[in-house]
């Protein structure tokens, strides 16, 4: 008790900071938000879902698929790691597959935006193996650009906590498993995902709210419509000077984010319980 | 602080300045803006005015470079400072209007001896503003139509052809929406001017009327449609890039990007240009001075050197592919044939001359682009 303003004193300097760099811009977008002339209204929120309700709804839905293909290539990953019987094979994946964590995203969209053109690497490799004629090639330069792009910057991030959380699994469940004659497969999904079930929520959530803040992906690989919310809320700012549609559409993807914050509130409060 | 003030003074008595001041030019636009009063600009100025040197801060590509830089300015001009922190900045046209009517900025063009060789209309009224003596154009650039002569024998003339053609070849035409760049929102404004049922004239001089606003509806309707058979590509880099690998056959693309790319062996030489009729708008690039720069008689010096025929022959027209920012006659003088052709050769100084258009005044600007998000996107 005695201690308490000295404490105060130490953890001051962490505290002006959040409030400086965090709480002060957060409230001042929130309340940009809501500024419409002079007064206050919802003049903002009514322009944005006028405009960019289609936006929304395809944000939500990309972001969404996307964590979704992450999960199961991860867990594809990671399980293999663990389970693999090949160390060859499993020395050369781990070696491998951390690869996209390093790169940025834009560099990501840059690279997949010459990868994924109509006349580029991807449809060559497909016309050379006979899978597609010339003139069946077509662009993926749209939503599928975007969710390959996501996909394969994140699967990385999601794998390597997930492979680490696999590890230090108890492995005799497994083997035991395995001396009664399940499949790998059948331990994969009995075994040991339900154990490692947090630390994969916790690395989709994570990987939700970064896809979610990313601009530089859509931005080169489809600024087009519909879009994802953060190109609209450049071109907002960008085009037209206005900030407040600006803020009404980022409070919209802060609400968004929110859902899944909660769920990970949520789970990491009855963890602790 | 004691040295820039005793610089600015001598410069200001017109004394050969031997102490050292520091010009910093702020500029909106691509890195090439930057590599280009950096490499060449700031080097030549050094030269002829020893001691001195020249810093360059980009703020970043796009409307969103000089929205910085107006920023900037406003939150010096609040805050009250007495001199700011840009001598010189390079802002695209939309911006100029704002800043000259918030005062930002200083009336410097009767004072320097190129101000005179200004002729083109739209370095006195920017997008409906009046800005005359505040500006003086770096250089003047233009949207037009490049195709691939190899798919398209008989290109468009006019909007009505490219609908035709386009009707034909489904997803041979591209260009970059609204959100990628300015060469796909030049599109646009063109088809409004072909096809708006308004007064176009009013649309590019003012005044802005709210029930001009209500006769796009048509329009739109045809440019979704047209849209849907056409292909979106990412960015004015994008559909170069598309136009290259043959992706689409035609594109509206930046003349200056277009020659630099064939320069660089980016696009097939054959590859050739069109300013299809009624015409499609173009933008100048304009040298501002703020009113509270620190070395105003400098910058001024700084301004008359980039616009003199000489620098506006070699840097802007040689290096850049630009269009000369003060009249052309000026410049040609300073040029060999072989370059002054190579501008010319697709889009004659007629062309520019009768369809090279202004972009819409401001408050059209916006509303047009919020009626594509609303009717063509959605």
């Amino acid at each position: 008790m005695s201690n308490r303003p000295l404490s105060l004193i130490l953890v001051a300097p962490a505290l002006c900071v959040i409030l400086l760099l965090f709480v002060v811009p957060l409230a001042a977008s929130v309340i940009g938000a809501f500024e419409v002339g002079d007064g206050f209204g919802l003049g903002n929120f009514v322009k944005a879902s006028e405009l960019y309700t289609q936006d929304a709804i395809f944000t939500v839905v990309i972001v969404s698929l996307s964590t979704a293909l992450i999960g199961i290539f991860s867990v594809a990953i990671a399980g293999y790691l663990t389970l693999g019987e090949n160390p060859r094979t499993v020395a050369i994946l781990r070696w491998l597959y951390r690869w996209p964590m390093f790169i940025p995203f834009i560099v990501t969209g840059q690279v997949l935006r010459t990868f994924l053109a109509k006349n580029g690497l991807f449809n060559n490799v497909l016309i050379s193996l006979g899978a597609v004629t010339p003139l069946e090639a077509e662009s993926y330069l749209d939503w599928r650009g975007i969710v390959i792009a996501f996909v394969w910057k994140q699967t990385p991030f999601v794998t390597l906590l997930l492979a680490g959380a696999m590890a230090s699994l108890d492995r005799s469940t497994m083997e035991a498993a395995r001396n009664l004659g399940a499949s790998r497969l059948r331990i994969l999904f009995e075994i040991v995902v339900p154990q490692v079930a947090t630390t994969l929520l916790v690395g989709l959530i994570l990987s939700f709210v970064t896809m979610m803040s990313v601009l530089s992906v859509p931005l080169m690989i489809n600024a087009q419509s519909p879009t994802m919310l953060t190109t609209d809320i450049a071109f907002r700012i960008n085009a037209y000077g206005d900030y407040g549609v600006a803020n009404a559409l980022g409070l919209v993807s802060l609400a968004i984010t929110s859902v899944v914050a909660w769920i990970y509130l949520r789970h990491g409060v009855r963890k602790s319980l | 602080m004691k040295t820039i003030l005793k610089a600015a003074l001598l410069v200001g008595l017109a004394a050969p300045s031997a102490s050292a001041a520091e010009l910093t030019v702020m500029t909106a636009g691509d890195q090439n803006m930057v590599d280009y009063v950096n490499e060449y600009l700031g080097p030549l100025f050094e030269q002829q005015n020893p001691g001195n040197t020249v810093r360059v801060v980009g703020t970043g590509p796009g409307d969103a470079g000089s929205q910085k830089i107006v920023e900037r300015f406003e939150a010096q001009s609040k805050a009250g400072s007495p001199t700011w922190d840009a001598d010189v900045a390079v802002v695209h046209e939309k911006f100029t209007g704002p800043m000259v009517k918030a005062g930002y900025l200083e009336s410097y063009r009767s004072k320097i001896d190129t101000g005179a060789l200004v002729t083109r209309a739209n370095a006195d009224m920017a997008l409906g503003s009046n800005v005359s003596g505040y500006v003086m154009p770096m250089y003047n650039s233009q949207a037009a139509l490049a195709y691939n002569p190899a798919l398209v024998a008989n290109p468009p003339k006019s909007y009505p052809e490219i609908v035709a053609w386009a009707k034909e070849h489904p997803k041979m035409f591209g260009y970059n929406g609204i959100k990628g760049g300015a060469s796909g929102v030049s599109f646009v404004m063109g088809w409004i001017y072909a096809f708006g049922n308004g007064d176009a004239k009013n649309l590019m001089t003012g005044p802005f009327e709210e029930s001009e606003t209500q006769k796009w509806g048509p329009a739109l309707a045809s440019l979704k449609d047209f849209t849907k058979n056409a292909t979106l590509t990412p960015g004015n880099a994008g559909t170069l890039d598309l136009l290259s690998r043959g992706e689409i056959a035609m594109g509206p693309v930046w003349v200056d990007m277009f020659y630099s790319w064939q320069a660089n062996g980016q696009l097939p030489p054959d590859f050739k240009l069109v300013l299809p009729s009624p015409g499609m708008p173009g933008q100048p690039m304009h040298y501002v001075i703020p009113a509270k720069s620190a070395n105003v008689a400098l910058a001024e010096k700084f301004v008359q050197l980039a616009t003199s025929p000489k620098v506006q022959a070699e840097g802007i027209v040689t290096r850049f592919n630009w269009y000369p920012g003060i009249d052309a006659k000026y410049v040609q003088a300073e040029l060999d044939q072989k370059t002054w052709a190579k501008l010319f050769t697709d889009i004659s100084p007629e062309d520019i001359a009768t369809k090279g258009k202004p972009f819409p005044i401001a408050p059209y600007n916006n509303a047009i682009l919020e009626a594509y998000e609303k009717q063509v996107s959605n």
